[in-house]
């Protein structure tokens, strides 16, 4: 990736904000360590340049949080992309013998006598695990913790937000100037990528990035990109995203392969907009995931089978409005959702809509950029 | 493929005395159930995560994915459901449902991953650490395994060729990302596994990064790094074929015209010697701790791997799974680890020449009934190829 210590963000101040609500955050939980293994989460802890993989892995103690030294302590057997506020004595190593890391945990000063422990998920073989290293078997729920800190972003947290989403949109630029009769899904997919990473953002929020919507049968959000060709007159979604200095940015647009037209796809494109515009609406400070549900509803459109909304920041995050989730969740001042509108008519297509929104003080502020089809 | 698994699921589900197993890690679902999702940054990849449910004595997996295109077409409807968002306390209750209806009060069942909600909704279960079941199962692939690993490996060397056909000096170490995803992205079933890694290899440990245990730094995160001539990168890369992962590793000079200099080609000299003598041996029967012996050996008595990894390591639906072989284990581990029909084996071997830089690959081999094939092309340009 492009180095997140550079360019015009200070990502100095922007870690040093982080921490001390991190910090702030534990006081207030009683927690006198966290133990993080939720990639997500020890980014933001850290800043670190940590090696991208894609996909989710059983929790594992990578990044320990001491309160009492206000040390940040990383799985890591070396100083390249580590910032300065980690020393070196501050890492710890790749072990597969539990019996080494156990002594290289015991070594982090706080630890040993600790009782109050955060970790931000578990295993079943974690508990006989805990007391090798800590004062303690038990853990207290460090998820919600992450997640409430992570809510509501600074100036230089939405910064990031903008520039991924740029990335983002200079991918959308290429899968539209690719867009003809006879390319497959998997061409443009491959032609996103390839943009991105010549951005030097190349690990993506998703591969779901490109689908034709179906002109026969019942008309659903696909996720995969397969060989399946563009025909003139498909429907097309282009859902780019691209990640920077660790923070996700992206949208979606739907496309006509060709360029025409009917009055059928105009009015898709309509109810589209409709939807969106509905659900942006709603984006206000104090507002409810109800008031999302609400404002879909009001569209006459059916009930949603797709997420409304979700939080955006370091990736996708809580909370999440769909699926009949997130009715009671509240819309936190400074907070960023991507918000989509799905529409579908058999025989015609579908066409998706989706904007990253900041929640502002007054009211929404749409931080994506290119135009929507009319 | 699917079937095979299922049956080596049951029967370790059988060994460990488990009513069935929950997995929520992107591996164990696509080992479970053969579905395929779409390559996810880990935060996405956690909130809309896919779960494999496999209950004792079912012949088919259950799948709750938002990615429902991505199920097998021979899983059965009754088997596919939408996604159970295990990370919300909102909505947990539907998986707490979704759970008593597989599984009788009290059952012992195998999880890879507690997340506090189900901590706090799923304490009328015994959970067991699932790790055993699945290490297991994943150590021996099947025929069709063993086929869709080649697969991954051939479209990814591929894309590595038009990829190194770029590298000269003034290109970025993400402009050979692009180049590489492009070519990788374009074949169907592939997904993105991790960043690729084009690291600088400085002549010297002292001028590369510092580490934790004095070896070498590696694999480092690529960035928009100028490529200078002359300059040796050490190049890392893996896509999934079906859920299956490649593993790239070879050593490059970034030049319009490379050629190794009469040391460089000893260090990969050298690397050929430690691979032949560790690949030589190995068939079933073997032990991980002979493979070692006889890489050091062949390196003059220095082990010839880093201090973090191994001489080898497994893959399979993880990028590095058992067996691991040369690990801080130690050589017991490794003594006890013997070779038998089925498993995979990395080989990656570091050769290093102290001011001189040094040389890495990979090469990946199958242990068979009475010896191994080759996974992985025995073409290591601009060095030469293997014997």
């Amino acid at each position: 990736m492009a180095l997140e210590d550079s360019g015009r963000v200070n990502f100095t101040n922007l870690r040093t904000e982080r921490r001390a609500r991190l910090f702030a955050a534990m006081d207030e939980a009683n927690l006198e360590v966290l133990i993080l293994g939720r990639t997500s989460n020890i980014h933001y802890t850290t800043g670190a340049r940590l090696l991208w993989r894609s996909g989710v892995f059983p929790f594992a103690p990578m990044c320990i949080v001491v309160r009492s030294t206000e040390k940040t302590h990383l799985l890591s057997c070396w100083d390249d992309g580590i910032p300065p506020e980690i020393g070196r004595e501050d890492l710890f190593g790749l072990f597969w013998n539990p019996v080494s890391l156990i002594a290289a945990l015991r070594a982090i000063p706080g630890l040993v006598e600790a009782t109050r422990i955060g970790t931000d998920s578990f295993t079943p073989s974690f508990s006989n695990f805990l007391p090798t290293f800590a004062g303690t078997s038990e853990v207290h729920d460090a998820a919600q913790l992450m997640t409430s800190i992570r809510s509501v972003k600074t100036n230089d947290e939405i910064a990031c937000m903008v520039v991924a989403t740029t990335v983002a949109e200079a991918g959308l630029t290429a899968l539209e100037a690719s867009l003809e009769p006879g390319i497959s899904e998997r061409t443009l997919l491959s032609i996103f990528n390839q943009t991105i990473a010549h951005h030097g953002t190349p690990t993506p929020p998703s591969e779901s990035v490109v689908f034709v919507t179906d002109r026969q049968g019942p008309v659903r959000m696909r996720h995969l990109a397969t060989d399946r060709a563009l025909q003139e007159g498909d429907l097309v979604v282009l859902a780019p995203g691209a990640i920077y200095a660790g923070y996700e940015g992206g949208l979606a647009r739907t496309r006509v392969v060709g360029g025409g037209s009917s009055p059928a796809i105009a009015s898709l494109f309509e109810r589209s907009s409709a939807g969106l515009d509905a659900l942006i609406s709603a984006c206000v400070p104090g507002g409810s995931g109800e008031d999302l549900y609400k404002a879909w509803a009001s569209t006459g459109e059916p009930v949603p089978t797709f997420a409304l909304a979700n939080g955006m920041g370091v990736g996708a995050e809580a909370p999440l409005i769909g699926f009949s989730r997130g009715e009671t969740a509240i819309l936190q001042e400074g907070s960023v959702l991507s918000v989509q509108s799905w529409v579908s008519t058999e025989g015609i297509g579908g066409v998706l809509n989706r904007e990253l929104v900041r929640i502002g003080s007054r009211g929404p502020e749409i931080l994506t950029r290119s135009e929507r089809t009319s | 493929m699917h079937s095979d698994r299922m049956r080596l699921l049951q029967e370790q589900l059988e060994g460990h005395g488990l009513d069935g197993i929950v997995l929520l890690g992107s591996s164990g679902v696509a080992y479970a159930t053969g579905a395929q999702t779409p390559a996810d940054d880990s935060g996405r990849a956690g909130l809309f995560r896919s779960v494999a449910i496999v209950v004792k004595g079912d012949t088919d997996p259950f799948l709750y994915s938002v990615a429902w295109d991505g199920a097998p077409e021979r899983l059965p409807s009754d088997h596919l459901f939408g996604p159970l968002f295990p990370d919300l306390d909102d909505g947990i209750d539907a998986m707490r449902d979704v759970i008593h209806q597989h599984f009788k009060l009290g059952s012992r069942v195998g999880v890879d991953e507690q997340t506090h909600p189900m901590l706090r909704a799923l304490g009328d279960f015994e959970w067991i650490d699932a790790r055993p079941v699945m290490s297991a199962c994943k150590l021996h692939k099947t025929p069709d395994e063993i086929s869709a690993i080649r697969a991954a490996q051939f479209m990814s060397e591929a894309a590595m060729d038009a990829t190194r056909a770029m590298l000269r000096p003034g290109i970025r170490q993400t402009d050979l990302t692009a180049t590489y995803l492009r070519n990788v992205t374009e074949c169907e079933g592939t997904s993105l596994a991790l960043d690729p890694i084009w690291q600088v290899m400085e002549p010297t440990r002292a001028a590369n990064p510092w580490t934790t245990h004095g070896d070498l730094a590696y694999p480092t995160t690529s960035t928009d790094r100028i490529l200078r001539e002359g300059d040796i990168i050490w190049v890392d890369a893996g896509t999934t074929y079906y859920g299956l992962s490649s593993d790239f590793g070879r050593t490059w000079i970034t030049s319009l015209h490379p050629t190794p200099t009469t040391r460089q080609a000893a260090q990969f000299e050298q690397w050929c010697a430690v691979v032949n003598a560790a690949r030589s041996l190995a068939k079933p029967g073997v032990t991980g701790l002979e493979l070692c012996r006889a890489g050091i050996a062949a390196n003059d008595g220095v082990k010839p791997w880093l201090e973090h990894f191994y001489l080898a390591h497994g893959i399979g639906t993880d990028s590095a799974e058992m067996p691991l072989i040369g690990t801080d284990l130690g050589e017991q581990f490794d003594e006890k680890l013997v070779l038998e029909p089925g498993m995979i084996l990395v080989f990656e071997p570091v050769i290093w020449d102290e001011g001189h830089g040094g040389y890495r690959a990979e090469d990946i081999v199958a242990i068979t009934d009475d010896g191994w094939v080759p996974l992985s092309n025995n073409r290591y340009e601009p060095f030469g190829v293997t014997p």
